[in-house]
Parts: C-alpha cells; sequence; structure tokens
C-alpha cells in the first residue's frame, strides 16, 4: 500500500478535531505543575521534617514512569473511592508527573537569588507569603523561563500517553482513523508534524519570553 | 508612648554558629532617641548583634527585648513586630524588579494595609527626604550605589520604625558615594530617630552618636560618649583599634 497523500490531507482534519483537547490539557497541566511544583519547593524549604517528606515525594514523582501514575490514577484510585474522568486523569496525571521536574528547576531558581532578598522582606515585616510570592516568586521567574519552557513541550509530547486511558486526543483520534481503515502511515505522519508544529511554535514563544525577560532584568 | 521603656533591652545575649561563640554574654540598652554607634574589628559579632535586635538571626540564650516585646524564636507574630524595626543592609537589598517606588510601597500595602494612593504618598514623602524624589520610576539596577543605599533607608522609614539599625551601610560604597549616605543618616539622628548603627566612619561617630560601643571577640569591651572613646578609650584593645584607623 503506497503512501497516499490525498488520505494524509484528509485525516487532518479529524486528527484536528482532537487539537483543542490536546491543547487545553496540555495548559492546564502546565499550569497545575508550574503552581504544585513551587508549592512542593517552598514546603520542602520551609522546616527541616517537612523538607525531608517533601524531597521523598519529589523524587518518588520523578522516578516512576508516567503510564504508572496515569494508569494508577486512572484504574486504581476507584478502588479506594476516587473515580476521576479520563480527562481529569490525564490533566491530574502530567501535573504530578511534571510537579517533580519543575520542582527542581524551582530550587534551582530560587538558590540563584541572593539571600539579602528574603533578608530585606523579611526585615520590612511582611509575611512569608509574601515574601515568597511577591519577591521570590518574580526574580525565579526570570532565572528558569528556559528550563520551564522545556518542560512545558515535554508536556505538549506527553499528551499522547493519554490515549491509554481514552482521552480524546490527538494521537487517540489518529490511532482510531488507522484501525478503521488499516492504514497507519498517513495519521501517524500528519499527528507527527502537528505536534512538531506545536512544539516549535512552544520554543519560539518561550525565546521571546526569555528575551523579554533578559532586557528587563538588564535594567 | 511610654518613656521609660528601653527602644531595644538587651540582657546576657549568647549566640554561637557551631562551637565558635559569636556573642558573649551581651547586655546593652538603648533608650528612645538615643543613637549608638558599634564598631569593632571584622569577626567581632557587631552585625550578629543587630541582626539578633529585629531577629535575622536567633539568638542562643538571653533576652533581647525591642519596644517592649520579647523576641525570640517561638515569637508569634515575629513578623507584624519587624514592622516597627528599620533596617538598612551593607548590599542595599533593593528589590531588582520593582520601581524605586514599588521597593518603599511593597511594604506599606501588604503589611500596613494602605490602597496604592496613600503609600505612594508616603513613600514620595521619604523619598524626597532622602533626597532622591525624582528617580521614583527607575528600577534599583539604574542607580548608583548611594542612591541605592538612599532608596533602601526611605524604604525602611517608610514603615515609620521606632528603630532604625544600619548595618556597615557605607562599606560597599565608592567613597564619593559615602557622604551623600551619610548626610541622610545624620539628618535622620538629628530629627531624633533611634539609631543603632554598624560602621567603620569614624567622623559620622564622633558628630552623631550619643554613645559609641567597641567589640570585640563577641563581648563590649568599651562603651562610651564619643568625645572620651575618641580621645582617651580605655581598654587596651580599643586603643589598638582605633591607632590602626588613624
Amino acid at each position: 500500500m503506497k503512501f497516499s497523500l490525498d488520505f494524509a490531507l484528509s485525516v487532518v482534519p479529524v486528527i484536528l478535531s482532537g487539537l483543542f483537547t490536546t491543547l487545553w490539557i496540555t495548559v492546564a497541566a502546565c499550569v497545575g505543575a508550574s503552581v504544585l511544583g513551587f508549592t512542593f519547593e517552598i514546603l520542602r524549604r520551609s522546616n527541616r521534617w517537612l523538607g525531608y517528606v517533601m524531597r521523598f515525594l519529589i523524587d518518588v514523582i520523578r522516578s516512576t514512569p508516567v503510564l504508572v501514575q496515569l494508569y494508577f490514577l486512572y484504574f486504581v484510585m476507584p478502588f479506594y473511592g476516587v473515580t476521576l474522568s479520563a480527562v481529569m486523569a490525564g490533566v491530574l496525571g502530567l501535573s504530578v508527573y511534571y510537579s517533580g521536574y519543575l520542582a527542581e528547576v524551582f530550587k534551582g531558581g530560587i538558590d540563584s537569588i541572593d539571600t539579602g532578598q528574603f533578608e530585606a522582606g523579611k526585615a520590612l515585616g511582611l509575611t512569608r507569603m509574601d515574601v515568597v510570592l511577591r519577591i521570590v516568586a518574580p526574580q525565579m521567574l526570570r532565572n528558569v523561563v528556559a528550563p520551564m519552557g522545556n518542560y512545558f513541550v515535554s508536556a505538549l509530547k506527553a499528551t499522547p500517553y493519554l490515549a491509554v486511558i481514552a482521552v480524546p486526543e490527538m494521537l487517540g483520534i489518529a490511532l482510531e482513523v488507522g484501525a478503521n481503515s488499516f492504514r497507519y502511515a498517513e495519521p501517524m505522519i500528519a499527528v507527527g508534524i502537528i505536534f512538531l508544529i506545536l512544539a516549535v511554535g512552544i520554543n519560539q514563544l518561550v525565546r521571546l519570553l526569555e528575551k523579554k525577560m533578559l532586557a528587563s532584568s538588564a535594567r | 508612648m511610654n518613656q521609660t521603656i528601653n527602644a531595644v533591652e538587651i540582657s546576657g545575649l549568647n549566640k554561637s554558629y557551631g562551637k565558635f561563640q559569636v556573642l558573649r554574654d551581651i547586655d546593652l540598652s538603648v533608650r528612645a532617641n538615643e543613637r549608638v554607634v558599634i564598631c569593632g574589628p571584622s569577626g567581632s559579632g557587631k552585625s550578629t548583634l543587630i541582626r539578633c535586635i529585629n531577629q535575622l538571626e536567633t539568638h542562643d540564650s538571653g533576652t533581647v527585648r525591642v519596644n517592649g516585646n520579647v523576641l525570640g524564636k517561638g515569637t508569634p507574630r515575629m513578623h507584624a513586630l519587624r514592622r516597627d524595626i528599620g533596617m538598612v543592609f551593607q548590599h542595599f537589598n533593593l528589590f531588582p524588579h520593582l520601581t524605586v517606588l514599588q521597593n518603599c510601597t511593597l511594604a506599606l500595602r501588604r503589611a500596613r494595609a494602605m490602597t496604592h494612593e496613600q503609600a505612594n504618598e508616603v513613600a514620595r514623602h521619604y523619598l524626597a527626604r532622602v533626597r532622591i524624589p525624582e528617580q521614583q520610576d527607575k528600577y534599583p539596577g539604574q542607580l548608583s550605589g548611594g542612591q541605592q543605599q538612599r532608596v533602601a533607608i526611605a524604604r525602611a522609614l517608610c514603615m515609620n520604625p521606632k528603630v532604625m539599625l544600619f548595618d556597615e551601610p557605607t562599606s560597599a560604597l565608592d567613597p564619593e558615594m559615602i557622604k551623600e549616605v551619610l548626610d541622610v543618616m545624620t539628618d535622620l539622628a538629628r530629627d531624633g530617630m533611634t539609631m543603632l548603627c554598624v560602621t567603620h566612619e569614624m567622623a559620622f561617630a564622633r558628630t552623631v552618636a550619643d554613645r559609641v560601643i567597641f567589640m570585640d571577640a563577641g563581648s563590649i569591651v568599651e562603651q562610651a560618649p564619643p568625645e572620651t572613646f575618641f580621645s582617651a578609650p580605655s581598654h587596651p584593645r580599643a586603643r589598638q583599634f582605633l591607632s590602626q584607623l588613624l
């Protein structure tokens, strides 16, 4: 069976019907992972014992396959009374998985902030929360745009894992097209190209943001 | 305000970093409106002492009482008590991501619950007082060291503190910028601000201080009015220190 360009073009709109799902899951997972990762890292720093607990948690998250985490959320949790929809489990799974990596990124970003910044905030009588959100977070973000962007692209490329729990994202749709037509080359190539375009787009956006941040920190 | 309450009341203060004892049995009281200059060789514990006053460092034993409140490791709402203790650092520690005005207003808005307008008004007042009102929309990185330190002083003053701590405020400055900062501090002293100042600027100590404290190896070895301290230091270590400065 030869590769048919006509068939390839005809499956693109079908696959693109999953684009929205892929995109919003990516965005939700990135936001979730950032918030979770930042919270983990701040808690890790807050005191010694909580620090050990968070360190362990971050290491567990980073050291288990994302598929295991997804299966756990979707197939195991219901036995303990927590039933999540496929999409919810997917977003939560990717959020948790990437939160471990982002916590490490944030650690580096916070370590590179001068301790005088924390002290100045403290000396002014700001609460811990205000020091974290108003002084640490904005300065940290300047340091971590590039590595954060990498993980965002990685999260986009991890959305096809959700096909295994039947989330209607692009790879799942492409597989379905393949199964129905017995032609896999066209849908796989199409879905690959769509992901490529999205990933390049995110990378460009991150680079732009990085440039802007560099310009503002040069002030 | 009860005039009998000392601004700072420290007794039997000890602190160690591991085996190294930085502060030994420090007793110190500072009255309201008093200007105290703390000097001594590096490593003598001067900075640690004033950092214990706003609990950026916690002490091992002894008591620290500031504005009538006992401060220590478990003091509840420590952040609220720090609002009445201003601090100026050697390296300014301005927030680089905020403008000069925002540096001054952040704590007013977050800790004093002021609106933007109220906070801006207070901040402009103090920026004018440190003679830098025209720089309010610049970022710290765009200012000279002397200007940055004056902004840092304004930022601390905005909170209307009862005590001001200065931790070697001119040590990181180029010589030609030291004067502009000392002038601001001298003005502040004339207006009756309670000040504790760690500095090596002896001319400043002589004109401004009510009392000079000399520290060595974690202890206060001599304290006297500046005239006495500079003309007739009684402790040999102080004599040696002063002779090296001249």
